[in-house]
């Protein structure tokens, strides 16, 4: 996205304009009011007797709230202007406007003031891919109220415009002729709501006031989010700025799917995944299980809601699965696309059982763990049922859906991210390698739910024994023997995929490395051609499809390094996980606390500063979720039958970590940290340090 | 009455139970045009038991459609949740209980059952 564009939300709702706080949306801008999937507002221009305005300055108050300074005239490099424009501008339901103007002159003035509306109801997938428009649009005043209106079918979407003092509508827009006195000011309040048939609650939208008291009960929801998180007191300053980021981001990122009530869970990210997502909503409740362990309850119920139930090639959906991607627009509901909800991923389903057990290891509610049994074996059923798609006892996939349906169906999804070292591709199915971690994974933590809380001991030592048996096979078919890693995958042939990638990592933290081969893969890990000296590439430099700023070929991802933390404390290397918790945090400080998506995998001391990758999203979830990952892997949190261990191994430059109001199944707890441990010194380690 | 949805409630009842709705209590009415007339079903649910009539009590959510969409919903031409974002089905009340509901809906017909659901695990 280009720089000057600002964005505010409020769940999947929310609004991009330039920094002027106009919008002018072309058919491939993702600019506009956008809710449930579905562009709402494409042009919302504000001028003054016919001229656009000109900004002083943006100022972003929270994450569902900006204020714009504007003064008429544009293109001037002097501005003298005796009237000042302020819009102040709340999303929730649609949009809430506030817009002032101030005369600053000893003399009265005469205004016409005009805000010219107009909608293309553009889905997502529409933006993204430059559709064509299928059904009929109709514009029309109404009580005066501006309704911009498209409709194919059935299928109905509205745009709502009203203001608190009259205006003169028509169909391109409203307009209001002002008068202000010497010194004296003018205002209006604008509300944009948006309207879709379908859900009968969302009917009565059509039929609703103005929005009042929306704006202060979201800043009451925020105070209280921010206020029931632990707080982190450090000696290190920049970490107390990325962790507060953290979790203002991950407030904004906090979505509520219809069924949830008031309970929410992580969106994906913004602005293109504000939606329930099966992998990126798991890792996120997973990286958060210590801060705010309410969002994984709340994922695992909606998952588990609508887990999959029956075989729909369309949707790649099988009984057991759980969903990858959620969406509400237009081309969904013509099953133009599969996202109603799709299913095409091949990790959520195992990752689901790791977070039903982590949480309850953190918060002690068995009874979510008893309310998702079925789910959580028909999960496990999965694994082996249908996911097995070779035959040969290895988790694989391939699209059934094969037009619009996701062809890498793990994290690392584009289509070049899984090769041989020579660069070659290889067929389907495939069996990635963090696919049977986390499949070992999760019948480990299956097997423990079973026997301490279904009672099912019979079950958890059939689990016990598959894991056993796929731990012996994995680490006999996968090894590289040559080199001493872990190969991508396997390929329809049974043969090794055998380029060296970050997934070596997310095998650490499934718990799947054969102990004596663990020194080995930390030593890769941590070698020149995976470490760049602020995290781990997603490629290994010297395979041949490695670019630093390929997406899933040589970045640096922040989510995958804090899970590999976690790996490589799993495993006792404590030292290894403070050094990639510090690359990935002197990052963030570059970023300003909030971590991209991804950014390139150029070497530190080439660079010295991190590059953010090109197209990269932000704020995302998992990236917002990666410094409290690496809060916890650094003070070494494990919650140990009723208590919470405490183990912590920082890296240079934090001589002091308290995390502080920690909740669990303990109540409340404090987490101290020192530093003790050494990392070795290298050039910037941390820019305060100097060389 | 149209067949396929008559014949997806007449088993519903039969069933008496579904698993896959202990999760779910309340009531689902669906009122079902065709033309003049419609058809209507109460599906009372109490944690996965379920009873099925045609009373016209106040339920916790009712779902409208016309009854040719339906029979293709019950047969697996139509995928519910894609319906109700297009208006074609519409939903009051508490949408829970539409989305734990419509998992009974099958997938679509012939050419996907048979490949898949066998255990392919021989290796183990």
């Amino acid at each position: 996205m280009s720089a000057g564009v600002v964005k505010i939300l409020d769940g999947n709702t929310f609004v991009v304009s330039d920094e002027r706080g106009d919008i002018e949306a072309s058919a491939t801008d993702p600019t506009g009011l956008f809710s449930f999937d579905t562009r709402f507002l494409s042009k919302w221009v504000l001028t003054i007797d016919g001229e656009r305005l000109n900004a002083l300055s943006t100022d972003d108050i929270h994450y569902f709230e900006t204020r714009f300074f504007l003064v008429p005239g544009t293109g001037t490099v002097y501005v003298d202007s005796k009237l000042s424009v302020i819009r102040q501008r709340a999303v929730g339901h649609g949009f809430q406007e506030e817009l002032r103007i101030l005369n600053h002159d000893e003399q009265p003035v005469k205004l016409t003031v005009r805000l010219d509306a107009a909608c293309d109801f553009a889905d997502l997938f529409e933006v993204k891919d430059a559709l064509k428009k299928k059904g009929e649009y109709v514009t029309r005043v109404q009580g005066g109220k501006l309704v911009l209106s498209y409709e194919r079918g059935t299928f109905a979407r509205s745009t709502i415009i009203q203001s608190s003092t009259p205006a003169k509508i028509d169909k391109d827009g409203l307009s209001f002729k002002v008068s202000i006195e010497p010194h004296g000011e003018w205002s209006t309040s604008l509300d944009v709501a948006t309207a879709q048939l379908g859900w009968g609650e969302m009917h009565k939208q059509l039929k609703r006031g103005r929005n009042g008291s929306r704006r202060a009960n979201m800043q009451g929801s925020l105070d209280k989010w921010l206020d029931g998180a632990p707080r982190v007191e450090c000696d290190w300053e920049p970490l107390q700025a990325t962790y507060r980021q953290s979790l203002v981001d991950l407030a904004a990122l906090r979505f509520s799917p219809v069924t949830a009530g008031a309970r929410s869970l992580p969106a994906a990210g913004l602005p293109w995944f504000m939606t329930m997502f099966g992998r990126d909503s798991i890792f996120t409740s997973l990286q958060a299980l210590p801060f705010t362990p309410e969002l994984a309850a709340t994922t695992l119920r909606e998952l588990g809601m609508r887990q999959g139930s029956r075989v729909d090639d369309f949707r790649d959906e099988d009984p057991g699965r759980i969903l990858h991607e959620m969406r509400y627009g237009e081309m969904t509901a013509f099953s133009e696309r599969p996202h109603s909800p799709y299913y095409g991923c091949a990790d959520a389903t195992a990752l689901y059982v790791v977070l039903l057990d982590e949480y309850e290891r953190w918060t002690g509610d068995r009874k979510l763990v008893r309310d998702l049994e079925r789910e959580a074996r028909a999960a496990l059923n999965w694994i082996d049922e249908y996911a097995d798609l070779q035959g040969n006892g290895y988790v694989s996939y391939q699209r059934r859906n094969e037009e619009t349906g996701l062809e890498n169906q793990c994290w690392k999804d584009s289509w070049d991210s899984i090769s041989y070292r020579d660069g070659a591709l290889p067929g389907f199915p495939r069996a990635t390698a963090e696919l049977q971690g986390y499949a070992y994974d999760s019948k480990i933590r299956g097997a423990r739910l079973a026997r301490e809380i279904w009672k099912d001991p019979a079950y958890a030592a059939e689990l016990e024994r598959q894991a056993a048996d796929l731990k012996r096979r994995f680490n006999r078919d996968f090894w590289v023997a040559d080199d001493e890693y872990f190969a991508l995958a396997l390929d329809p042939e049974g043969n090794q995929v055998d380029a060296l990638a970050s997934n070596n990592g997310h095998l650490l933290w499934s718990g799947i490395v054969d102990k004596s081969k663990a020194k080995a893969v930390v030593r890769h890990l941590m070698g020149p051609r995976l470490f760049s000296g602020w995290g781990i590439r997603t490629l290994a430099e010297g395979e041949a499809r490695y670019n630093p700023i390929g997406y899933h070929v040589g970045t640096v991802w922040p989510f995958d390094c804090s899970f590999i933390a976690w790996g490589l404390r799993r495993y006792g290397f404590k030292d290894e996980a403070a050094t990639i918790a510090a690359g990935i945090l002197d990052a963030a400080e570059f970023f300003n606390g909030r971590l991209p998506e991804a950014f390139g995998g150029y070497e530190r001391s080439q660079t010295r500063y991190p590059v953010q990758y090109p197209t990269a999203c932000s704020p995302q979830a998992w990236s917002t979720g990666a410094p409290l990952l690496f809060i916890r892997t650094m003070l070494g949190l494990e919650p140990i039958g009723e208590h919470l261990v405490v183990d912590p191994a920082l890296p240079v430059g934090i001589g002091r970590l308290e995390l502080l109001d920690i909740p669990g199944r303990w109540g409340r707890v404090d987490a101290f940290g020192r530093g003790r441990v050494e990392v070795a010194r290298r050039e910037h380690l941390r820019p305060q340090l100097g060389e | 009455m149209a067949q396929p949805t008559g014949e997806f409630f007449e088993g519903l009842a039969e069933r008496g139970h579904e698993p896959l709705l202990e999760k779910a209590t309340g009531s689902i009415r669906f009122d079902l045009a065709n033309g003049k007339k419609s058809q209507r079903w109460l599906v009372a649910i109490d944690k996965g038991d379920v009873a099925v009539s045609h009373k016209s009590t106040a339920p916790d959510c009712t779902l409208r459609s016309t009854e040719e969409l339906f029979d293709d919903i019950v047969l697996g031409k139509e995928n519910a949740m894609a319906a109700v974002l297009r208006g074609a089905v519409t939903v009051d009340g508490d949408p829970e209980l539409l989305v734990l509901f419509q998992r009974l809906f099958p997938g679509p017909p012939a050419k996907a059952a048979g490949r898949r659901s066998a255990n392919g695990g021989s290796g183990r």
